[in-house]
């Protein structure tokens, strides 16, 4: 479990609060997204979690221990792959790699080697373990970086942009191994990405911070319920547009796009078009995704 | 900790040996380096008098050299590649993995400048006399040098361009501590600015005990080791203070 309790960062003579009272719990098992526009925070509150970065104020505890006080037992339980850095030695083998961080995590050789046995096996590496890291594909180096993160079986694993740069099946990989080890095996994933289909697919519960402050913190499936208070629906029918729609026509279909407020009020939609002659095709409610409401949540108003 | 220290060697080591053609060619030019100073220096011909003590020296500033460039080049390249951020995030303390770091160094400077000073020894029939009395002269020597290795560490942790200074001191240690001509062969005022650079007390302490044959009490009221100690351990200090306020620093900067 990850707890985080009014965790604050300012910076500087000018008193820049970059993480502002930021409290989640996060509890084991689950698949966490936090997520943010740039700038908004995230990578602050990450450092700080990661024990890189001292807090001003607040505390962040890991499997119970805090990160400031009890930094060996409370690192004991984390494993991370951080973007926008190679996470592994290149010019040492997969093989090599995990022996030295499983080491480092405090695990003796033969425990490190069973575990990096099994590691590089179901990730399908273990045929090139022996390779060095500089000359594997951009996805062969990610797996080397979650098998490392992973080589010491940490409750908590944090991934930052684990897909960022991955082609379709390599990120399938990932997106699967991550789902894994938090249904069977587990392991509380904290995941930060700008990839929201990502984050939609994965998460069971996701915040969202902006300039500091967290504006959401709800399982998914609740904080897409909230912003289908304001369903749109997308109508098609045949031929050219009715008027007084917002419509777009193209190969002989027109698509209208409806916001009602009340789903009531769809009927006097189609009653309208029925009028109007229109040869009604298909009727669906468009649901919110993740992208809307993030998009949503950083542009307005805190919402949640 | 005896795990933590032994992976961090090993890795550090492995990393070295991954390319070992450049330490080749390195090693090859520093003993061509040597023979051919000396042979300038000796206006045609390489002096016997002149060989030993200058041999010695100069294994003191290989030593120097390669240690801190192992450590240099790799904790810069460490930060920039995000292992050294990784290698933070576990429940290592971080003056161990320093020191693992300091051992790799250490070991990957003993074998480069016991091999560098083995070819000249061999091509040129350089004899240096082996004596019990010089064991504690070249452990401090060593010590001195790795605590420089040490300070160049803390300061590599947050300024990139540590390159620069790293090399204008080891180039002022190769002109003075020894490796050209021997110290008592340099004006007084030049000899007691050179003894103020790392290695150079350590070559003084050496020379005395090998090539003059004075036992260790007399070296140390001569002033020679207890300087070399006390040079050693202020390095240490400001090193070790350096940092522990520097490596805040540059987790803050990863």
């Amino acid at each position: 479990m990850i707890e985080i309790d009014a965790l604050t960062k300012v910076y500087g003579a000018a008193q820049v609060r970059a993480v502002d009272e930021v409290s989640l719990r996060i509890p084991a098992g689950s698949v966490f997204g936090f997520l943010g526009p740039n700038g908004a925070g995230k990578t602050t509150t990450i450092k700080m979690l990661a024990g890189l970065l001292t807090p001003t104020s607040g505390r962040v505890r890991l499997g119970g221990f805090d990160v400031a006080r009890q930094r060996p037992s409370a690192m004991a339980q984390f494993g991370a792959v951080l973007e926008g850095s190679r996470n592994v030695y290149w010019s040492l083998s997969a093989w090599q790699n995990l022996m030295y961080f499983g080491r480092l995590k405090g695990l003796r050789k033969a425990r490190v080697a069973e575990r990096a046995q099994d590691l590089l096996t179901d990730l399908g590496l273990w045929e090139r373990r022996h390779d060095k890291v500089g000359g594997f594909s951009r996805g062969m180096q990610q797996k080397v970086a979650i098998a490392a993160a992973l080589i010491a079986d940490p409750p908590i694993v944090l991934l930052d942009e684990p897909t960022l740069g991955l082609d379709v099946e390599a990120t399938r990989t990932v997106k699967n191994w991550i789902a894994e080890q938090a249904r069977e095996l587990g392991t509380t994933i904290l995941l930060t990405t700008h990839q929201l289909d990502v984050a939609q697919e994965l998460c069971d519960r996701v915040a969202v911070i902006r300039q500091g402050r967290l504006v959401a913190d709800l399982p998914t499936r609740e904080l897409l319920a909230r912003f289908r208070e304001r369903d749109r629906y997308e109508i098609r029918v045949e031929g050219a547009a009715p008027s007084g729609f917002d419509a777009v026509t193209r190969d002989g279909v027109t698509t209208i796009s409806a916001r009602v407020s009340d789903p009531l009020e769809v009927y006097d939609v189609v009653e309208r078009l029925r009028a109007q002659g229109a040869v009604l095709e298909s009727l669906t409610q468009v649901q919110p995704d993740l992208e809307d409401v993030f998009l949503a949540l950083v542009s307005e108003p805190s919402h949640a | 900790m005896r795990e933590v220290l032994r992976a961090e060697i090993g890795k550090g080591l492995r990393v070295q040996l991954a390319h070992p053609a450049g330490h080749v060619i390195t090693l090859l030019i520093s003993t061509m380096m040597y023979l051919g100073l000396q042979f300038v220096l000796g206006q045609g011909e390489l002096r016997q008098d002149l060989l030993p003590p200058t041999l010695v020296a100069i294994g003191g500033y290989w030593f120097l050299q390669y240690a801190g460039l192992v450590m240099v080049a790799d904790l810069i390249e460490e930060k920039r590649a995000g292992t050294f951020t990784q290698s933070q995030m576990s429940p290592a303390p971080a003056w161990l993995l320093m020191l693992g770091r300091l051992l790799t160094a250490s070991a990957f400077g003993l074998a480069v400048a016991a091999v560098a000073a083995l070819v000249p020894a061999l091509l040129a029939q350089i004899t240096v006399p082996l004596r019990w009395a010089a064991l504690l002269p070249a452990v401090l020597l060593v010590a001195n040098a790795l605590a420089f290795t040490f300070l160049l560490a803390a300061l590599a942790l947050v300024s990139p361009m540590i390159g620069a200074l790293q090399s204008l001191f080891t180039s002022l240690v190769l002109l003075l501590n020894g490796s050209f001509l021997p110290l008592n062969l340099y004006p007084d005022w030049l000899a007691a600015a050179a003894r103020l650079l790392p290695t150079t007390l350590g070559v003084e302490a050496l020379t005395q005990t090998l090539f003059e044959g004075r036992p260790l009490a007399e070296v140390w009221t001569g002033g020679a080791l207890p300087w070399l100690l006390a040079h050693t351990l202020v390095l240490t200090a400001v090193a070790g203070l350096l940092f522990g306020r520097n490596h805040r620093r540059a987790l803050e900067s990863s």
